[in-house]
């Protein structure tokens, strides 16, 4: 027999003998930090040069962003940012408040422009169409580039109203008959015209939270954009109308190319094909959103999606 | 990236202590399983019949644990939605524990058959002669269990590889026992009594494969499952 007491006592503990032994290892790691600290989240992210992890480019862009820098005033907002939005594709672009996911977002469709002290430098393409070019008109850009915003913020206006204000302004119905097949199909497409089909006449803004944030997207949709931009649409809305906003996205999909900003992971992780990470006004790292959410590759991606905040 | 799971503790000191608890229960389960193999081994040689009627008894423990752990893992999905490598651990631990009880159950039925074997005439001529195998299962399932503890990828490489020695065991403790059988016809009964301690053994060491599996799972983030330890291998140094 060659079992000896010895290795019983060693078998009995040898589960807490472990713990022990990871727990020292911990200890190490700890004592060890007081000089060499993993990353965390209010680390700055050094060099200008940095180079984003994973794949920010793809083979077919619908929008391309290159050696983005965004200055409110005399603050950096973003540092050297280049990223792709893919055809057909949503993306979503997460990062802790103050990241610069939003600013991005808005130099895309040039929101920026009305903030006097905000200054953009990089190139910006539409279909490989430069969108700071002079002669850019941005009223008919972001007829191209439509955006939804966090609080749903219809015209004080009828339903009807509030969907056919841009396709009138931008002169796409020619008549009465025209123009109510643009709203009944910009309202459908919105999953909102059987609700409101009866009060078309009635303000935008007597809807709940969830139906004017749907009329916002009917109201995006209705001038036929290319690109929907969402800066966090659902983060004023309960689950129900959550549901049924990731829904729409999903099903938007098809024709529009959809960029959205949230503060909700698992909203990040359920409506996007790829998903961009921004640390400190750094694209740390893009990837597949499978890839983001089962096996991030930069230590900060992975701090900020598992909740080690620091 | 650092192995160490707790490099940076996460802002939820509750989601933590959640995370570090399931983690010792999964050791400790370990732990448990660990002792019931050498137990059975030392029963099944020494034809101790006290030890393996306890040792026979000694699954109910790992099976409630089975189920304590799997709880926490449903609890821990459902209230903190992990992602990245706390997802991974979860998942692991979901599909280890399943192995670990595996492991528990064939430990049980080697205690069985060493009770019904320990008062074979004679029994010292066959019941010591799965000693070296059932070593060699229990050293390879501590050696998993130190992997995960160390978060060890290596380690959990060098276990995988240790399989194909104890099947070639296996096979020639089989051959062994039919030579036996064929000298001593009225031994059959308790040969093949011997024989299915040995097959308990393989399974062991099988599963200790997949525990390793699931570590490297865990920390690398790769579904080595089904794949052969060459392809293993490449697929980690790439």
């Amino acid at each position: 027999m060659q079992l000896t007491e010895a290795d019983k006592s060693l078998s009995w503990t040898a589960g807490e003998n472990r713990m022990d032994r990871a727990g020292e290892q911990d200890a190490a790691s700890a004592a060890g930090a007081a000089t060499r600290r993993p990353l965390d989240i209010r680390d700055h992210v050094e060099p200008a040069d940095y180079q984003t992890i994973g794949t920010p480019f793809v083979s077919d862009a619908k929008m391309t962003a290159r050696k983005v820098n965004v200055f409110y005033g005399e603050k950096q907002a973003i540092t050297n940012v280049s990223l792709d939005i893919g055809r057909n594709e949503v993306i979503a672009m997460i990062g802790p408040s103050g990241c610069g996911k939003s600013t991005f977002l808005r130099t895309v469709n040039r929101m920026n422009d009305i903030i006097p002290i905000c200054r953009v430098e990089g190139e910006f393409a539409l279909d490989g169409e430069d969108i700071y070019g002079g002669d850019q008109d941005t009223v008919l850009l972001r007829a191209r580039v439509g955006m939804v915003f966090q609080k749903p913020n219809p015209f004080p206006k009828s339903i009807y109203e509030n969907v056919a204000y841009g396709p009138r302004i931008h002169g796409l119905a020619h008549n009465k008959a025209e123009m109510d097949e643009i709203v009944e199909d910009s309202l459908r497409r919105a999953s909102l015209f059987e609700e409101v089909k009866d009060q078309l006449d009635k303000p935008g803004t007597g809807l709940s939270g969830g139906q004017q944030q749907r009329l916002c997207i009917a109201r995006a949709i209705a001038v036929s954009p290319e690109v929907i931009l969402m800066d966090e649409p659902c983060s004023a809305l309960d689950p129900i109308a959550t549901a049924r906003i990731e829904e729409l996205i999903d099903e938007l999909r098809e024709n529009y190319t959809i960029a959205i900003v949230t503060h909700s992971m698992q909203q990040a992780a359920r409506v996007s094909q790829r998903t961009a990470y921004f640390h400190m006004g750094k694209l740390i790292e893009v990837g597949d959103t499978k890839q983001i959410f089962t096996m991030p590759k930069h230590e900060l991606t992975e701090n900020y999606i598992t909740g080690r905040f620091g | 990236m650092d192995n160490s799971i707790q490099a940076e503790q996460h802002t939820s000191q509750r989601y933590n202590a959640e995370l570090e608890g399931l983690r010792s229960s999964v050791l400790t389960m370990g732990g448990l399983v660990e002792q019931q193999c050498r137990q059975a081994l030392e029963a099944l040689v020494k034809g101790d019949e006290e030890l393996a009627r306890s040792v026979a008894r000694s699954d109910h423990e790992v099976n409630q644990m089975e189920l304590e752990i799997s709880a926490q893992c449903t609890d821990i999905l459902a209230r903190r939605q992990p992602a990245a490598r706390d997802l991974r651990m979860v998942v692991a631990i979901i599909r280890m524990v399943a192995n670990l009880e595996r492991i528990g159950d064939e430990a049980a039925k080697v205690g069985r058959l060493a009770r019904k074997l320990a008062d074979g005439r004679d029994r010292e001529a066959y019941c010591s002669e799965p000693l070296h195998l059932g070593e060699g299962a229990s050293s390879m399932l501590r050696g998993a269990l130190d992997a995960f503890a160390r978060l060890d990828v290596d380690a959990a490489i060098a276990i995988i590889a240790r399989d194909p020695e104890i099947d070639r065991e296996f096979k020639t403790l089989t051959r062994l026992l039919m030579t036996h059988m064929m000298e001593q016809p009225q031994r059959v009964k308790n040969m093949l009594r011997v024989n299915s301690c040995a097959r308990a053994f393989e399974r062991i060491g099988d599963h200790a494969v997949n525990l390793c599996e699931e570590v490297i799972y865990l920390v690398e983030g790769s579904d080595v499952r089904h794949l052969s330890i060459e392809e293993i291998r490449e697929r980690h140094s790439s």
